[in-house]
């Protein structure tokens, strides 16, 4: 199963800091010291806020990813519990902007990456999980109200295998109640 | 009471205090308070954070804080919820109060603030039943010219049911700025000398006189907030300011009425900024004195529970900049006064042998534990200082008995009218801290809001006069004018508008007013009438905000990348 | 705020019948002016040459059209210059194509085909030859067009849907955090 980033309205402040976090784990540079204009500020991750909420939206990561099912070019994949985008291959179409119903993908510039008629390109752009960075996801660390969680196969199973328990126990004191 | 205690309140009234936007620390301990089952009031005409998870939120309308406050009061008294035993033995006062919060019934109070008069009898209920029970209460409350008698108003409530002296408990202020503790601490304030003693007492002054060796004056100082009346409209030639020594704070970018703030700024003599980076008021300076950031200094800062907390010094300063202290110390040397400080823990050493209060709080102290709490009387390790100011309901008067003072509502100074038929109210974002000095040059930050900031507004209002998000709008007072963005949301109320107030070009001190509370000298920051107008040419208005923006920056002298010619 | 993203229109196939009034409806109102196509059959005077395409397939139909790519294949394949964003849109220039199908195969949906070109009403011939110019066509999204794409607006079964991304983005944004309230609970 694809493991996924959960954001938790009841402790979401709003902070915006999981963005932050995002970006400088995912571009990889000193990105305090070095040029400002020199690096990309993509968060794959947006907080949302509405009357009745504030909370970070991102890619869940589904098992059978819509955004993969329409890409003409075979840029998006899953691998290591993960739905990758190969943004080398992406060439922007929105097709996965499209057809992803959380609005988990959206499209960013690249530094550096320039279109024939001198534009800078824009390609999708959605959560990885950190792949390949050590630490996990940083937005999960940097909360400082612990309201991300990454979720693992083995979370949702634990969880699940509790619910089942607790509904055979319900059952089971509602037929044998002086038991 | 202490920050931490926060998330061990049975019940938290949160009046006029947007802690995931001003203190998102503080805001973790409610959260996490909520999470252990915390019931939470939240007294904001916004729906923040806090309002989003509380129990009842009190959506009243802004300017209507004392009759909410008083008819809550009303209800805890009519519906016999008071701790009498705590008022009969630690209070004084109570009868007179009553007569005040008599005519505040909930039906009273109903039209002035907005709530319906069974949602205040809810409140008013759950805070007086839920023990123990806090108070915070933060800019909401104090940014308005009836603002001492709200705070005094939410102290009622705290006495009347009891909640005074012990963990968890109490009321809370929770400052506007770091280190605003600190700074009246150490006697910024027109009135008293370190460890509020007063500049009129006669003993106290003599003995500031005797360790300074120099006379002092014995009369109370301009406030802040009077400085360009004092500047402008002073007739007597002696009570004139003529120089104006400014540090860490930025007057043209925080203080309300922009436009006089710059013409005092211009028509006064003399203006020194010491300050981390430029800023609006910097343009005014006769005279920059760089100073270092934060991390460059060492020091003690005090958080809103009293406590001193030591900063440390994580890099040294590069090029010019000196740490604050120092550059205090060569002026004085240079205006004929030496100072020869090794470091800033001399300073220290010598402030608490003059503050009896803080006389306890030794570097020694406050590296072991910490964080200690004033009042701390003796340097020994013992003495680990006050979590509770007013211990057991022991207050710090002559006959250790508090105070009710019971004032009536009165509404805000500026109403709003045909021509300004909205109200704005000046608010804070979390990514931005103040002026935005520091978090202006932290490019991330940046990243996330840059200029011209945004106005938010109620969806419906948005949609009747047809604006979009995004959207470049004109927003105007009786003082002035500034361009921003509209963002509509439905976290606020119809016909009332709210800004951050560190942008430069959407710079909502343009239009509030300076008006005053009598006693505290802060400004009616949340509430004046306004008036939104739509911009048809927005090619021109993004153009045009781009201008302003890279106009400043040139006079700043921050490279825009447009050549040398600025 | 200025829009970031092309927008573009997508067929549904759960909806369309296969009627080509999308078609038709693309022609007409792209040679309206240019060759005086009116609403008689009569004034039709060039060839009728959609710029997009009734696609059938195994289970159904649906119309295919350009998605104005970000990073769009057919412009940086396109030597010649005669591809270019304006207004974030993908755009060809008719007069500029010099015909060279590279656009058509660095497509990777389809969504360009050489049409005939004509002006006037009349069909115009290459500068030295007597063969008709041909250019590279595809969906300009009715740009300078009053009311927005034709297709859209003429489907019998709203099966077209103009697409703003970004703004659907952001409403499907609130959806997914709104199910997050439901899920809070989860463990």
């Amino acid at each position: 199963m694809n493991y996924f980033v959960k954001g938790n309205p009841d402790l979401c402040i709003g902070c915006r800091t999981c963005m932050i976090g995002c970006v400088v784990a995912h571009e990889g540079k000193r990105i305090f010291e070095v040029d400002p204009d020199s690096y990309d500020f993509n968060p794959r991750l947006h907080v949302v806020r509405t009357v009745r909420l504030s909370v970070p939206v991102q890619c869940k990561h589904c098992e059978n990813p819509a955004c993969m099912a329409v890409c003409p070019v075979g840029a998006i994949s899953q691998k290591d519990h993960c739905v990758i985008i190969d943004q080398d291959k992406c060439m922007g179409c929105k097709s996965c902007m499209d057809a992803c119903p959380f609005g988990a993908i959206n499209m960013t510039e690249r530094k550096g990456h320039v279109q024939a008629d001198g534009t800078l390109k824009k390609t999708a752009n959605k959560c990885d999980l950190c792949y390949g960075l050590p630490g996990g996801p940083a937005c999960v660390r940097v909360c400082p109200t612990e309201a991300l969680a990454l979720i693992t196969e083995e979370d949702l199973e634990t969880a699940m295998e509790r619910k089942r328990a607790e509904t055979a126990r319900n059952t089971f004191r509602e037929n044998h109640p002086q038991e | 009471m202490g920050i931490p205690e926060i998330e061990d309140a049975g019940c938290l009234l949160c009046f006029g205090y947007n802690g995931a936007d001003s203190h998102p620390i503080v805001a973790r301990r409610i959260v996490r308070g909520r999470q252990k089952g915390m019931k939470i009031i939240c007294a904001d005409p916004r729906v923040t954070e806090t309002a989003r998870i509380s129990d009842i939120h009190l959506q009243l309308k802004g300017g209507s804080n004392l009759a909410l406050v008083n008819a809550m009061a009303n209800v805890i008294w009519t519906e016999g919820l008071a701790d009498t035993k705590f008022i009969e033995e630690h209070t004084k006062g109570f009868e007179d109060f009553v007569k005040v919060i008599e005519k505040y019934t909930p039906e009273y109070a109903e039209p002035i603030t907005h709530i319906p008069a069974e949602t205040i009898r809810k409140a008013a209920r759950m805070y007086a039943t839920t023990k123990p029970a806090m108070i915070l209460y933060g800019m909401g409350v104090c940014q308005f010219t009836q603002a001492v008698d709200v705070v005094k108003g939410l102290a009622n409530l705290a006495l009347m049911t009891g909640n005074f002296g012990g963990p968890a408990m109490g009321i809370g202020p929770v400052r506007g700025q770091n280190n605003v503790q600190g700074a009246c601490d150490m006697g910024a304030l027109p009135n008293s000398y370190p460890g509020y003693q007063n500049v009129t007492d006669p003993e106290a002054r003599a003995k500031f006189e005797k360790a300074w060796g120099v006379s002092l004056p014995g009369e109370i100082g301009c406030p802040i907030t009077h400085v360009p009346h004092r500047i402008l409209h002073e007739k007597d030639e002696k009570k004139r300011i003529h120089a104006y020594y400014i540090f860490g704070e930025d007057p043209a970018q925080s203080d309300p009425d922009l436009a006089e703030v710059r013409e005092a700024l211009d028509k006064c003599d003399f203006v020194v900024m010491q300050d981390i980076y430029m800023n609006k008021t910097g343009l005014y300076a006769d005279v920059i004195l760089p100073a270092a950031a934060w991390g460059e200094n060492e020091g003690i800062y005090t958080c809103a529970d009293r406590g001193f907390q030591r900063v440390r010094k994580l890099i040294e300063p590069e090029g010019d900049v000196k740490p604050d202290w120092q550059i205090i110390a060569e002026i004085s040397t240079a205006m004929g006064y030496p100072m020869n400080y090794k470091n800033t823990e001399e300073i220290w050493n010598e402030m608490i042998d003059l503050c009896p209060s803080f006389k306890g709080a030794t570097y020694e102290k406050i590296e072991k534990y910490g964080c200690v709490q004033w009042p701390c009387r003796d340097k020994s390790m013992e003495d680990k200082g006050t979590p509770y100011l007013h211990k057991d309901g022991i207050f710090g008067t002559k006959d250790h008995k508090a105070l009710f003072y019971g004032t009536d509502w009165h509404p805000p100074v500026e109403l709003e009218n045909d021509q300004y038929p909205m109200t704005l109210s000046t608010v804070r974002e979390v990514g931005h801290y103040s002026v935005r000095t520091m978090t202006g040059n932290c490019r991330t930050l940046r990243n996330l809001e840059d200029e011209p900031g945004w106005v938010q507004m109620n969806t419906g209002d948005c949609e009747r006069m047809g604006l979009k998000k995004g959207e470049l709008v004109k927003i105007l007072s009786k003082r002035g004018y500034c361009i921003t963005r509209c963002l509509p949301t439905d976290r606020v109320e119809p016909g009332a508008t709210y800004m951050t107030y560190q942008w430069w070009i959407g710079a909502c001190n343009e239009l509030t007013t300076a008006k005053l509370d009598p006693i505290s000298n802060t400004p009616e920051y949340k509430y004046c009438a306004c008036r939104v107008e739509k911009i048809e040419d927005q090619e021109w208005a993004e153009r045009h905000v781009m201008e302003l923006y890279d106009d400043i920056r040139a006079q700043m002298g921050i490279d825009t990348g447009k050549g040398a010619e600025a | 705020m200025k829009k970031e993203l092309g927008c573009f229109v997508v067929g549904d196939s759960t909806k369309c019948t296969g009627c080509r009034a999308c078609e038709l409806a693309c022609f007409t109102v792209h040679n309206r002016e240019s060759n005086h196509v009116g609403k008689t059959v009569g004034t039709v005077t060039v060839p009728v040459a959609p710029r997009l395409f009734l696609t059938k397939f195994e289970e159904g139909c649906m119309p295919i059209q350009c998605k104005h790519c970000e990073d769009a294949p057919c412009l940086n394949a396109c030597t010649k210059g005669a591809i270019s964003r304006i207004d974030h849109q993908v755009i060809v220039d008719a007069e500029k194509c010099i015909g060279c199908k590279d656009c058509m195969q660095a497509c990777p949906f389809g969504a360009i085909a050489l049409l005939p070109y004509a002006k006037d009403g009349k069909l115009v011939a290459q500068p030295m030859g007597e063969e008709t110019k041909v250019f590279a066509s595809k969906c300009d999204l009715c740009a300078g067009i009053e009311g927005g794409p034709a297709c859209v607006r003429v489907c019998p079964h709203q099966a077209l849907r103009l697409v703003d991304p970004e703004a659907e983005r952001e409403e499907k944004n609130i959806k997914a955090a709104e199910a997050l309230l439901l899920t809070k609970n989860w463990r």
